[in-house]
């Protein structure tokens, strides 16, 4: 598919529609967002998990849900995110880092810094006022403490996703928990259960462990006042507070402590980044025309 | 008739070998491992028995019709096991159809069941009457599990996800039961099914009666310190491995032994001794269940992972240390229209330079080499080290046993009958 010849000024100029799309490794998230006299709409948000499935046909699936549910006919610019480099109809890509930092302003003004937690990697970004990133770091090539290894242990615990979350928090005496194989987390839990930890424990044990991590992250980049949450683990509530103790066990923060805040739409940071940088861009350069129409949908 | 056990608990699998008074190996025993340690030593030490039992008949018969005759003995005896199983699966399964299965539905479901184990059952007592049967899977866990499902899809298309679900959760209890498994538990019922030839029948009772006395019992393995076994009685797992290559080849002086969650690396004297060693630090790549994973993203089994990859012609460069996003990177790959035999020759080939690193770490690899544990049964993995191996230290000896799996638990029976004496 091509991206759709540019021909002529869309009806209404000053209202601009354009998406994002943001491929994480095991979701696929997208949004369509107006903008007008500097006021920007959330239209519609998607996100698909790949489960093993082409990841194409689910960007596809993400994408179009998103603009049917926007009702566009047109869009001006589609921005692609994280490793949806070839997608077939963007119209460009914006890395992963200033996408998750515009994402995270936009959710909350008074963000300084994002902490990004997706399946396979976390990572943490320190932005300015506008948007722009000051610097980043991310966790290492090893999947002990990512959100994959949370959905392993759950897996093995009989635990679902969601209630992860809800179970960390009624622990009354974490276990805790080195760096533990992702892979071999299975023997390790088995281990935990035969000497008769429950399982709110074990999963706080896990995020404690995960929330030592981030905190080191994002020490490592000196952030001050307020961080957002993004990512496929943003909604978990037992990772928010184990992060929030871990924060203020660590005094971060030289002047005020830093505060941790997640926003329900946290997951689509990076998309939301993507779609508004697109829509700065499309201004920016005076692009003029649409870069996709509803003929053209995949 | 005195004899030395050695137990090898393994984090997959549970191993057992039994060593007569002359060391010989009188009988091994395999089983997967689980959550109740003390059962699956159990399980797997009976096996060994039986097969130490078979062994013991064997070195009574004779020539070629002899042999015969005890082939088909031990498949019947097979044949009873497997039925004794699969009744007392039907019985749990019923028990929690009774609990768990809504009333409407229970009478009908108690139904397919029925139907469904009279047809697994008839499929068994079939498979018996065929002369070459093939070589399946020894684990119940998964003979049991293939025939069900099977069964269930063929009965009823529509109850299946329920039928699932009730055998998902009696398999895990049938397993951790201690059935009646032994020889003398069976060899009955089996000598009758195939008529008690004349030629047999008074060796088998003999080795019924044959007091097999386990004079002494050594544990290893991830899982030795949860063995019921004193502590004189453990030894440590680099040790065994290399007593036991050793055993297997004399003039082995470096092993490799990559199980299902560690990877050892083993320099070893004349004696088969230790004399330094290397182990990876709980991280799955390098090790076998590495491997386990990559099957499992792909929806293949375990032991068909290495063949496909051995159709390579070209192995992909594999970026990734880890497993988890070596699993990525493999989708990722596979998206993009690679070969799917061109980056599992590259998986192989990762673990295997993982492996080559630590070899280098414990000393390098000397003439001659020995590679043991359940990855020595996969031939990419094999080929991968062959090839590594010889671009690093040039011509060597690699010893690889049929066996190999059972090379710790033989250390440890050696270890066993030392302490006998």
């Amino acid at each position: 598919m091509t991206t759709a010849p540019r021909t002529g000024t869309p009806a209404d100029a000053s209202r601009v529609l354009t998406a994002g799309i943001d491929v994480g490794s095991s979701a696929a998230k997208a949004v369509v967002l107006a903008s007008e006299n500097g006021e920007v709409t959330v239209l519609s948000h998607a996100v698909v998990r790949i489960r093993k499935r082409d990841i194409a046909a689910v960007i596809d699936h993400a994408f179009t849900s998103a603009v049917e549910e926007a009702g566009a006919g047109e869009l001006h610019y589609v921005a692609s995110t994280g490793e949806g480099e070839d997608i077939p109809y963007a119209t460009g890509h914006f890395y992963g880092m200033t996408t998750h930092a515009r994402g995270a302003l936009f959710l909350e003004p008074r963000a300084r810094s994002v902490l990004d937690v997706g399946a396979l990697h976390a990572r943490a970004v320190a932005m300015d006022g506008r948007g722009r990133v000051l610097s980043y770091k991310m966790t290492s090539q090893c999947a002990s403490g990512s959100g994959q290894f949370l959905a392993n242990i759950a897996r093995y615990l009989g635990v679902s996703q969601e209630e992860i979350g809800p179970l960390s928090l009624q622990s009354a005496s974490p276990e805790p928990v080195s760096s533990i194989c992702a892979v071999l987390a299975e023997t390790d839990v088995i281990n935990m259960v035969s000497r008769g930890i429950k399982t709110p424990d074990i999963l706080r044990g896990i995020h404690d462990s995960m929330a030592g991590r981030f905190v080191r992250l994002l020490r490592s980049l000196d952030v001050e006042g307020v961080t957002v949450l993004s990512g496929g683990l943003a909604g978990d509530v037992g990772l928010q507070a184990a992060i929030r103790d871990a924060l203020s066990k660590e005094h971060l923060g030289k002047t005020a402590p830093v505060e941790l805040v997640t926003h329900p739409l946290s997951v689509y940071a990076g998309a939301l980044g993507a779609a508004l940088w697109g829509a700065f861009r499309y201004r920016k350069l005076d692009l003029g025309g649409v870069a996709w129409t509803a003929k053209t949908s995949p | 008739m005195k004899c030395a056990v050695g137990v090898d608990l393994g984090s997959t699998t549970t191993k057992a070998v039994i060593l007569d008074e002359e060391r010989r190996v009188l009988g091994r025993g395999i089983t997967n491992s689980r959550s109740n340690y003390d059962l699956a030593v159990d399980v797997a030490r009976t096996e060994a028995f039986v097969a130490a039992r078979f062994e013991l008949l064997r070195r009574k018969v004779t020539g070629v019709a002899g042999e015969a005759v005890l082939d088909r003995l031990l498949r019947a005896f097979r044949l009873e096991q497997m039925l004794h199983q699969l009744g007392r699966l039907h019985v749990l399964m019923e028990e929690e159809c009774g609990r768990a299965v809504p009333a409407e539905v229970r009478k009908e479901t108690a139904a397919a069941l029925a139907a469904i184990f009279r047809r697994i059952e008839a499929e068994e007592t079939d498979a018996f009457a065929q002369p070459e049967a093939p070589r399946r899977s020894d684990f119940f866990r998964d003979l049991a599990g293939s025939a069900f499902t099977r069964a269930a899809e063929a009965y009823d298309a529509a109850a299946f996800d329920r039928l699932q679900g009730l055998f998902d959760k009696c398999i895990i209890r049938a397993e951790n039961e201690s059935l009646a498994l032994g020889f003398r538990d069976h060899i009955g019922a089996a000598l009758e099914r195939i008529g008690r030839p004349a030629d047999i029948a008074p060796a088998v009772d003999g080795a019924v009666n044959e007091e097999i006395d386990d004079a002494a019992t050594v544990g290893t393995g991830y899982g030795r310190a949860r063995l019921p076994f004193p502590k004189e009685q453990i030894r440590s797992e680099i040790l065994c491995h290399g007593l036991g290559a050793h055993a297997l080849f004399p003039e082995t002086r470096t092993v490799l032994d990559i199980g299902g969650q560690d990877t050892k690396a083993i320099q070893v004297d004349a004696r088969g001794l230790v004399t330094s060693f290397q182990m990876n630090d709980r991280c799955a790549a390098g090790c076998g269940r590495y491997l386990g994973y990559i099957a499992d993203e792909m929806n293949l089994g375990l032991h068909e992972l290495g063949p496909l990859a051995e159709l390579s012609g070209r192995p992909t460069r594999i970026n990734s240390t880890c497993t988890v996003f070596a699993g990525a990177e493999l989708r990722d790959r596979l998206s993009l229209g690679e070969k799917r035999e061109d980056i599992l020759a590259g998986l192989h080939r990762a673990i295997m330079l993982r492996a080559m690193s630590l070899l280098a770490r414990s000393g390098g690899v000397s003439n001659e080499f020995t590679f043991t544990g359940g990855v020595a049964r996969n031939p990419a993995a094999v080929r991968a080290l062959r090839e590594l191996v010889h671009d690093s230290y040039g011509e060597r000896t690699l010893n690889i046993s049929a066996d190999s799996i059972y090379t710790g638990a033989l250390g440890a029976a050696l270890f066993a009958s030392r302490t006998a004496e």
